[in-house]
């Protein structure tokens, strides 16, 4: 920041010579609101991670161990032996730059490290450096760097501003996983103990007690039991929610924002009143409490131990498969790596439909269900009875969320069932959706308060395709399957686009649900009045 | 109104485009201007689009709504981008820089245009602080929400 106030006259002499600096040598402040603090010391200790201690990444002073570099390399050279993709990945980019101009976070804020090819060239330098011939001896003219602590500081920033969203590797024609780089990079960097706490804390409170924000099972019951009451005043239906039932046919794993916070509640009614409807013989558990996996966001290891407590829970209640809600990288998660993390699940059965009898194929090694697989089945059936015009107040889009998207191909289901439960469904334009969707920008345990101007640059493109069917057809809800889209994208549409709230798919669905027995509902599941008058158009 | 041909304009709009984009890093100047497709390309798009409403403002004082919200929608993206707020909004006194080269010094117009750009700078502070205003909010909003059902049972349970 500037010292002194600026004379008038200094005012038009704005500099606008742009830096012509080798990439290597442009230097990057620790601006407010544009990084992450770092996890607390308490947090490491708890999940037995190196270095716990107390620092700030705007300090001189990192605190790193005075071995720190021989642990980089070290932890490099094991994870270039033990995976191949990392290994390929450093090697392979021809840098054609078709990532290039496909980051949300370089489109919106305009800094060429934020080009996917140019955040993987942070620690393909170094690679070259340290693991190639040519980088050892030709050093810079080899695209080669040392590794030093300014480049330690660089991989923390940029590799936190990466939400492992994978749109760029969509385009690349190597297909080159930017999102495995910055996996890699975060892992080494938590050898050394520099990791942010919005990533360690829920990993350590799940690690604990189950779930994000460490809610106990008393407390997660009573969440529940909050939930079953508010749906009979809104239905007049009593529905039940069992909690560790041990022998149930599904076990069902939500992410934890769905039941303490909003607009993610609402999903939760939706699930809740939609299992009463067909008679689901399921449960929660109170243990396996969170869908989320924060631990995919430091390291393979921490993703395996937190991933491991639903299969554990599934083992112990006995259930025959699992069933999961709206939740973003558990899905990719459990899609891609579950399998060689904790599995195969082959305690489980493979999952059959009991109301339809539909069979699972795809999901037959991880025995796990996608909820908006399960009910667009049960939709496609004809086994509910829905009232679209319910959602009549609603003119709907659809975001696909990253992880369910491009992590599993999950992008028929969510539109079979808004068209089903929503008169008014409207898309966003094509190079936006879908397997070319813009993430929220806060993906990856990039969401928290302290680094809200960059999730801001990294939501700008999403909120400007949201602008543009809100402008053109009118648009006031963006729909969404994921915990942290749910909790981010609410806040970037208040800055970038106004009037255009945040919502489930199973909200919709809670909506339009015609429950047997239910009263004459007067007011959606958020309480805001219904259209009434209209006539219902019914989908059994 | 100033009488400047429709040619003379797009060339002082043009060249204020420039030197805005120059702002930013020379990497990806060049993708700004280029890219045409205003979903791939979210900050050249606002910039290129408002840029020549920005310039009729000026140059014809038409007072328009649009060009109020062309000006707005490139603070909005600037007051996050990595400026600190003098060169958030100092890219309307680039204009300035236009008009020199652009109109001789003794044009009878020249003072009457750079007091319009002044306003226009002060209209983009107001918009800059107001920007900055609401980032603050949307993190209380956001902090609320996080919370919002345990809150309510807490409260629930505190009533009873």
């Amino acid at each position: 920041m500037p010292g002194a106030p600026p004379k008038p006259e200094e005012l038009v002499q704005i500099s606008y010579d742009p830096p012509r600096a080798d990439w290597r040598k442009t230097r990057f402040d620790f601006q407010k609101g544009t990084y992450c603090y770092s996890a607390a010391a308490k947090n490491l200790r708890y999940l037995d991670l190196p270095n716990p201690r107390d620092w700030q990444p705007y300090e001189a002073d990192w605190k790193l161990p005075p071995n720190w570099k021989e642990i980089i390399l070290k932890g490099m050279k094991e994870r270039l032996e033990k995976f191949r993709s990392f290994r390929l990945f450093m090697d392979i980019c021809v840098r054609c730059g078709a990532c290039a101009d496909k980051c949300h976070f370089f489109l919106g804020s305009a800094d060429p490290k934020n080009m996917p090819v140019l955040r993987a060239e942070l620690i393909r330098s170094v690679y070259r450096r340290y693991f190639t011939l040519a980088g050892r001896i030709f050093r810079g003219l080899a695209g080669a760097r040392d590794l030093t602590e300014d480049v330690l500081k660089e991989w923390f920033y940029y590799f936190y501003q990466c939400t492992e969203c994978r749109r760029c590797s969509v385009f690349c024609p190597f297909g080159i996983d930017t999102a495995e780089i910055t996996i890699m990079v975060r892992e080494l960097l938590n050898l050394v103990g520099v990791n942010t706490n919005w990533v360690l804390e829920p990993a350590a409170n799940c690690f604990r007690t189950g779930n994000h924000l460490g809610i106990q099972p008393h407390t997660f019951k009573d969440s529940i039991d909050f939930a079953v009451d508010e749906i009979e005043e809104i239905t007049g239906v009593r529905v039940e929610a069992p909690i560790n039932k041990k022998g149930a046919e599904i076990l069902f794993i939500v992410p934890s924002a769905d039941y303490f916070a909003v607009p993610h509640y609402y999903t939760l009614l939706g699930y809740l009143m939609l299992f009463h409807e067909i008679g689901l013989d399921y449960t929660f558990s109170a243990y396996a409490s969170e869908g989320g996996n924060f631990g995919f966001f430091s390291s393979h290891e921490m993703m395996k131990r937190l991933n491991a407590k639903i299969y554990a829970e599934a083992k112990r209640l006995g259930v025959k498969w699992i069933l999961g809600g709206e939740c973003g990288h558990m899905w990719r998660v459990i899609h891609q790596y579950m399998d060689t993390l904790n599995g195969p699940a082959d305690f489980l059965e493979e999952p059959v439909s009991p109301i339809t009898g539909t069979r699972f194929a795809n999901a037959r090694s991880t025995k796990m269900v996608h909820i908006c697989e399960f009910t667009s089945d049960l939709i496609y059936n004809r086994k509910l009875k829905l009232d679209p015009s319910r959602n009549d107040h609603w003119k709907v889009t659809f975001h696909d969320s990253c992880n369910p998207a491009r992590g599993m191909g999950l992008l028929e289901e969510p539109r079979y069932i808004i068209r089903n439960v929503a008169n008014h469904f409207y898309e966003m334009p094509e190079n936006t959706i879908r397997e070319q969707t813009f993430c929220c920008g806060s993906g990856a345990g990039l969401g928290t308060d302290e680094n809200i101007d960059m999730r801001l640059r990294g939501g700008l493109p999403r909120a400007n395709a949201a602008k543009y069917v809100r402008d053109k057809y009118g648009v006031n809800l963006l729909t969404c399957i994921c915990a942290i889209d749910k909790a981010t994208l609410p806040t970037a549409l208040e800055y970038w686009t106004p009037g255009v709230e945040v919502g489930g798919i199973h909200e919709l669905v809670a909506n339009a649900l015609v429950m047997k027995g239910e009263k004459e509902r007067i007011t959606d599941v958020r309480g805001e009045p219904l259209q009434l008058g209209k006539e219902a158009t019914v989908n059994a | 109104m100033v009488k400047i041909s429709a040619e003379r304009k797009r060339a002082i709009a043009q060249a204020w485009l420039e030197m805005t984009l120059c702002t930013y890093p020379s990497q990806s100047m060049q993708f700004m201007l280029d890219e045409r497709d205003r979903f791939r390309n979210p900050v050249g798009h606002a910039l290129k689009n408002g840029i020549p409403l920005l310039i009729n403002e000026i140059l014809d004082e038409t007072d328009s709504e649009r060009a109020r919200q062309a000006l707005e929608e490139i603070v909005r993206i600037r007051a996050v981008q990595n400026f600190s707020a003098r060169d958030a909004v100092g890219f309307v006194f680039l204009l300035k820089r236009t008009l020199s080269q652009e109109l001789p010094d003794d044009n009878k117009d020249r003072l009457e245009l750079e007091r319009r750009v002044d306003e226009m700078a002060l209209t983009a502070f107001d918009f800059y602080s107001q920007c900055r205003a609401k980032i603050s909010d949307i993190q209380v909003s956001e902090a609320r929400r996080r919370v919002a059902q345990l809150q309510r049972i807490y409260s629930e349970a505190e009533g009873r």
